[in-house]
């Protein structure tokens, strides 16, 4: 870790002493401002999920410029090492180069920690070899409860230790709740499900439809799209054959763009939902009014775009991003970067120089003042926090029309168990 | 929906999805046909086209679906579009064959093949790095129209589909057998150097059957953002795969056998997606594209190819 990088072979031994010497003075003198720490950061910034990849990009870049701004975490500045792990063949998020960026990562000995994944496909990549190296990262977005489950610690954190920290909660609440929500308030009594053969996708459907069968809404068959598929007309069909109260999507927006354009054509009176792959910036501006109209979605997080808290947050990020949307989670992305930070932070507070181990232990005793609240990690990793938002799009003319505020606007709290 | 009228919106879906696919398997049949090369640059061709119509529609003051025309006017714009798409994929077609692949021609084994895979890629990195990678709202004039048959619904836009599909294939049909460059065209097809010696020249029907076929694919791809309301770089793979599954299934080089190939793979794809499920629409189209295969090798019309020396 520690070696001197100017070292090159052929020098004296005397002139190496003297030079690592002087290198070590110079080091004290210009105090700790001038040390540098790498935060690995992977996303989908190529497909159709860039859109809101650059939002959480730049969620995490200005919590780190702020960081930097005001002398660097402990004294470290936070250099982000920001990779793309969307491929042009898979169209969108492409785990396999989810999995060759957290190589890349764990083969650069100055990164001590990772933001991102934003999809739960890379998520699962990512962890066995985050996990071999003690990486922590913390994701701001991905939602799948299997990579933090104890139950599948061997496959996702063969190591032991958590590495896979989240500022959002999981499905084995965002698709249960939404089921409870549509009960509630909906009033369904059938729905059919359908997802996008995505990790996220199947697992947030799976959950959907388990807590659907319990609850006594009748599900009355269960598909799964092919994401680069363009037609879903077929299937819409069948669906509308069926006539059941209600359309649950499991799925992020490659396919979820496509097929709410074609439940309009096709079944456009009955009540859509989707998850949080439904809920973003690629699906209000790829789907577009009027077929996204009446599309209810959710988030894993509490709904803070709004929140009085955040306004002085917004009016900064506007400024540095001249205008540019955010949701939610690009709160949660900026809420991510500053935990890394603080975790940093604390261990510099030690005397000890910030390295994988310590910065991943820090980051399990994290007790932050976020934006979305108080934020705090359970021994998996998971946001001790359970809220699950819903959305439904609403076309308002006199609103910004890429604000997801004024577009989508905020109707309640998905609550975890039937309330009627 | 009673049993019948789920029936028949599948096979108008099935159609619809069909006819598509056998525009874009006209240029494959008709590029192999002639010079035996498996064109992929088709694929991508196809999605540049479907990009040409989008921007010929917003240079038209035509943005997402909120500006709707009807009557005339309508077909007008349509047929502004899809001239202009036609031609600039058409060019673009042909320039591809002329930089691309003759200097190539002669070349032994899978090198012409494997320059079509190159361009293809090239096509599909160009549009990726000068539109993005979003997947575009399409803007489309066309009124959201539709009749009812029974339960089952057919739509304005479905017409469309058929009836622009239907007239270019009959026109490509009329073309290949009654005028003198189609007649040209069959003799390269059944021996280049002996047309080569009868005066055809060889260079111009190569570059006209490229600039057919890639003119079709255009089109093709212009009437996909009209009938899905989208476009994306990454529309000419799949596609693309079907069309070409298309051809082989109607016996490649044969244009009747591509039209009826497209058909049977929309119809496979609907009809086997309601009675079974979805998400093995592709194991049944593959798998009936190796039986089909397996028991006549040269596809549904077409013939064995004679042995070349």
């Amino acid at each position: 870790m520690s070696q001197h990088s100017f070292v090159r072979g052929g020098l004296k031994t005397a002139a190496v002493l003297g030079i690592a010497a002087l290198a070590g003075l110079v080091g004290l003198g210009t105090a700790n401002a001038q040390k540098t720490i790498k935060v690995g950061v992977s996303l989908p910034l190529t497909g159709a999920d860039a859109e809101d990849a650059i939002h959480v990009k730049n969620g995490i870049q200005m919590a780190a410029d702020e960081v930097n701004a005001a002398g660097g975490a402990g004294g470290y500045k936070i250099d982000l090492v920001v990779y793309d792990s969307g491929t042009a063949s898979a169209g969108q998020y492409d785990p396999a180069q989810a999995a060759t960026n957290a190589k890349k990562f764990v083969g650069d000995a100055m990164v001590v920690g990772a933001i991102g994944p934003m999809m739960s496909g890379e998520g699962k990549a990512m962890t066995p070899i985050l996990s071999e190296a003690n990486l922590a990262t913390i994701t701001p977005s991905s939602t799948n409860p299997d990579i933090t489950n104890p139950a599948f610690a061997a496959q996702y954190k063969p190591k032991g230790k958590a590495i896979y920290f989240r500022t959002v909660t999981t499905d084995a609440f965002q698709g249960p709740n939404m089921a409870n929500w549509m009960h509630d308030k909906l009033k369904i009594k059938s729905v059919y499900v359908l997802d996008d053969s995505g990790a996220y996708g199947v697992g947030i459907a799976d959950s959907f439809q388990k807590q659907a069968e319990k609850i006594g809404i009748k599900v009355l068959g269960r598909d799964q799209l092919n994401p680069k598929e363009a037609d879903y007309t077929t299937i819409l069909t069948k669906i509308k054959a069926l006539k059941p109260d209600a359309l649950y999507y499991g799925g992020v927006g490659q396919a979820g763009v496509k097929l709410a354009k074609q439940a309009y054509d096709v079944i456009p009176n009955m009540i859509k939902a989707g998850g949080d792959g439904m809920q973003g910036q690629s699906i209000l501006k790829g789907v577009g009014f009027p077929a996204v109209e009446g599309w209810y979605c959710t988030n894993a997080s509490p709904h803070v775009t709004e929140d009085p808290g955040t306004a002085d947050w917004a009016k900064r990020y506007k400024a540095k991003f001249n205008n540019a949307p955010y949701d939610d989670y690009t709160i949660t992305a900026y809420d991510a970067m500053l935990a890394m930070a603080d975790a940093i932070k604390r261990v510099a507070a030690t005397g000890a120089a910030p390295n994988r181990d310590n910065v991943r232990d820090a980051l399990q005793q994290t007790k932050l003042k976020t934006l979305q609240g108080e934020l705090s990690f359970d021994a998996n990793g998971d946001i001790l926090q359970k809220v699950v938002s819903v959305f439904q799009y609403h076309e308002n003319k006199a609103g910004p029309a890429d604000s997801l505020d004024a577009q989508a606007p905020y109707i309640g709290v998905a609550p975890e168990v039937p309330q009627t | 929906m009673s049993f019948l009228d789920v029936f028949l919106q599948q096979v108008i879906n099935g159609v619809s999805l069909g006819a598509m696919y056998a525009l874009l398997a006209l240029g494959f049949t008709m590029v192999y046909g002639i010079i035996e090369l498996i064109n992929f640059a088709h694929f991508n061709v196809f999605m540049v086209g479907s990009f040409v119509g989008l921007w010929v529609f917003e240079a038209m003051g035509f943005s997402g679906q909120s500006q709707i025309i009807y009557g005339l006017p309508l077909i007008g714009v349509l047929l502004v579009g899809l001239v202009i798409v036609m031609l600039s994929t058409g060019f673009l077609g042909v320039a591809i064959e002329r930089i691309a692949l003759r200097p190539l021609r002669g070349a032994p084994g899978t090198a012409p093949m494997i320059t079509t895979i190159g361009v293809s890629y090239i096509l599909f990195n160009v549009i990726l790095l000068t539109v993005g990678a979003n997947t575009l709202n399409y803007a489309n004039p066309m009124p959201k129209v539709s009749w009812d048959i029974g339960d089952a619904t057919l739509r304005l836009r479905e017409v469309l589909l058929w009836v622009v599909s239907f007239v270019l294939m009959l026109a490509l049909n009329f073309f290949v057998r009654k005028t003198k460059m189609g007649k040209a065209m069959q003799a390269t097809a059944q021996d280049q150097e002996a047309a080569r010696m009868m005066g055809v020249d060889v260079d111009r029907v190569v570059m006209t059957a490229f600039f057919l076929g890639s003119a079709l694919a255009g089109a093709a791809g212009m009437i996909f953002g009209l009938y899905y309301n989208y476009t994306s770089f990454i529309i000419g793979y799949t596609a693309g795969l079907r069309a070409f599954t298309a051809a082989v299934l109607g016996g490649i080089g044969n244009i009747p056998g591509a039209m009826l190939g497209g058909i049977l793979i929309g119809l496979i794809e609907s009809l086997g997606g309601q009675y079974l499920e979805v998400r093995w629409t592709d194991v049944i189209i593959f798998s009936i594209l190796v039986l089909v295969l397996v028991f006549r090798p040269a596809g549904i019309f077409g013939r064995a190819a004679p042995t070349k020396s």
